[in-house]
């Protein structure tokens, strides 16, 4: 996996926040160009004479999902884990009311919030009126938002995808939705000269849309998008280089979460599945106790910490049950599952450990170490000192692992 | 610059469609994220009201979350994005001559109905916005663009909102 960057958000914040009046230039100098600093044309679009609001927009979304499709293919982004991360969940029944209010809005205004600030950056007033009004709007919802928590938060049903309910897979969606919208552009085309013609329009521009929307350029923009729609199919045909990415996990030993947890405890993130009352009565240090129904209230996929995440289970709980693996898609680091859960750290932490003796590997002495450095820890109980040594090898004596300072 | 001779003188909409669509696929690739307007307004009115009544935001939930842990509302992405769109905007208007402090009205409407039916749209869809989540930026042309069902149904919605009242503003556009 190539994109996206995740150090723009996380390491190099400012990098991305530069990113961003990049991007943003970008965007509202084509919003400008296409003419969507003025009301009018924007208004067009509801009279059908001026179809430009409807081409634009839906040969964006086309050209997006096109190029994520054809990325996805050749596995240099994983399409759900970026579209989970990118989206918002949806709450159907507000969404569509939403959708309504915010048409009445449009056509009322104007403009839409976005196209209001290029107005408003071009001069003209009605678009400076118009964003102000967008602001006073959402601040008004905040205000009211204690009477109508219970609606904005309603009928959630989560991150779905069109490809998803149609139980087709993304590429093949992507090319029916641009052969629809290259239907649709015909369509419009020819709307646009009834309407122009019965509302007597063709005066307003004084250089005729006829000479930009030649058929030159129909045709070139139309061919790019639909052989990249054709390409998208092409390659549902290479087999993915990358394994379904919403499943990069991993699993991590005691000892190795042992380790992480004397000595980088910031590193990782530690969720306990288990039922409440079990974790609240012996738990893993710094972990947090969050039973399984409660993972998805989380948003993991909204951590952008991307610190490794442990999951403990115990031992009727699945690894790949759905409440798991939905909760922690699209999660921006790894996510490892403890190995045999927290039986498994029970009989690592719990049971003291016999010093292996003074002869033993560097290794097995360290292991010791950790482990009864955990013991210790978990119980605050120290164990017995070692053997006494026949000669002094490096490593032996007591041990004094310094982890008993910072946990969680 | 280009003088104020074709102040009409658009990109063909599919080349600016497409043009527009790889903006935001850079948006996706470099950031993992689409592009967005209404986030930005949210947070531009919730600083407006801190400035003069900060207890006010503290004691509102969906307000404090912008300052927590000591953030500012304007230390956000999206604010940074929609001033660049209107610095984008501003230097495609003006090397297309079309900088001109002007109201942009239809043929029988006039300046203050104008102003006045801007803010009321403006306010409907502020409120609108934050129900769905985000705008016509957000929602329907990033969302759309990663095929979420949500996106879609909002995206068709807008769509039937605005034909459904286009019949009685008929006098304000045309």
């Amino acid at each position: 996996m190539i994109f996206p960057f995740d150090s723009l958000v996380s390491e190099h914040r400012e990098a991305g926040l530069l990113m961003a009046v990049l991007l943003g230039f970008g965007f509202g100098f084509v919003l400008e160009r296409a003419g969507f600093g003025r009301a009018t044309k924007l208004a067009a679009q509801f009279y059908f004479y001026d179809m430009t609001v409807f081409k634009v927009m839906f040969g964006a979304i086309v050209t997006a999902m096109l190029g994520l499709v054809i990325f996805s293919q050749l596995g240099w982004v994983e399409l759900k884990s970026l579209a989970d991360a990118a989206s918002s969940s949806t709450f159907l029944i507000p969404m569509v009311v939403g959708g309504f209010v915010l048409g009445l809005g449009f056509i009322i205004g104007g403009y839409c919030p976005g196209t209001s600030i290029v107005a408003a950056a071009s001069g003209n007033l009605d678009g400076l009126i118009a964003f102000a009004g967008v602001i006073v709007g959402t601040w008004i919802y905040s205000e009211i938002y204690p009477w109508i928590s219970h609606f904005h938060n309603s009928n959630d049903l989560g991150h779905i995808y069109l490809y998803e309910i149609l139980h087709l897979p993304a590429p093949l969606v992507a090319f029916l939705v641009t052969a629809m919208a290259l239907g649709c552009f015909f369509g419009a085309e020819k709307l646009e000269a009834v309407f122009k013609k019965k509302l007597n329009i063709s005066s307003s521009y004084d250089v005729p849309m006829e000479k930009i929307n030649t058929p030159q350029n129909r045709k070139f923009a139309f061919t790019l998008l639909g052989s990249s729609a054709v390409l998208g199919i092409i390659l549902l045909a290479l087999p993915k280089t990358t394994v379904d990415a919403n499943w990069k996990t991993q699993e991590i030993s005691s000892e190795q979460l042992a380790m992480k947890i004397l000595e980088k405890p910031w590193s990782i993130r530690i969720l306990d599945l288990r039922k409440k009352e079990s974790c609240a009565s012996q738990r893993i240090p710094g972990a947090e106790c969050t039973p399984i129904e409660t993972l998805k209230a989380l948003n993991l996929f909204e951590d952008t910490s991307r610190v490794d995440l442990v999951l403990v289970l115990d031992e009727s709980q699945e690894q790949r049950s759905k409440s798991i693996t939905t909760a922690i898609r699209g999660y921006a680091g790894k996510v490892l599952f403890l190995n045999n859960g927290f039986e498994g750290w029970k009989q690592y932490a719990l049971q003291p450990p016999t010093h292996p003796g003074t002869f033993a590997d560097a290794h097995a002495i360290a292991s010791y170490q950790v482990r009864s450095a955990i013991h210790t820890m978990v119980t605050g109980s120290k164990q017995a000192p070692p053997p006494a040594p026949r000669t002094i090898p490096a490593g032996s004596g007591e041990s004094r692992k310094k982890g008993s300072g910072c946990s969680s | 610059m280009k003088s104020d001779q074709h102040p009409e003188r658009f990109w063909n909409p599919y080349l600016a469609g497409i043009a527009l669509g790889l903006v935001l696929l850079a948006s996706f690739l470099i950031m993992g994220r689409g592009l967005g307007a209404s986030g930005a307004a949210n947070r531009i009115g919730v600083t407006l009201v801190n400035s003069v009544a900060p207890q006010h935001v503290d004691e509102s939930p969906v307000m404090a979350v912008m300052k927590e842990d000591g953030a500012h509302p304007l230390d956000d992405w999206l604010v940074f994005e929609i001033f660049g769109a209107f610095l984008g905007g501003a230097v495609g208007a003006y090397s297309a001559g079309r900088m001109k402090l002007q109201i942009i009205k239809g043929p029988r409407s006039t300046n203050t109905k104008r102003l006045l039916l801007a803010i009321l749209g403006g306010i409907l869809m502020g409120l609108a916005a934050r129900l769905s989540r985000g705008c016509t930026s957000g929602q329907a042309l990033s969302g759309g663009a990663l095929l979420s069902v949500g996106s879609w149904a909002f995206m068709f919605s807008v769509f039937g909102g605005g034909y459904a009242l286009a019949y009685w503003l008929k006098k304000e556009w045309l």
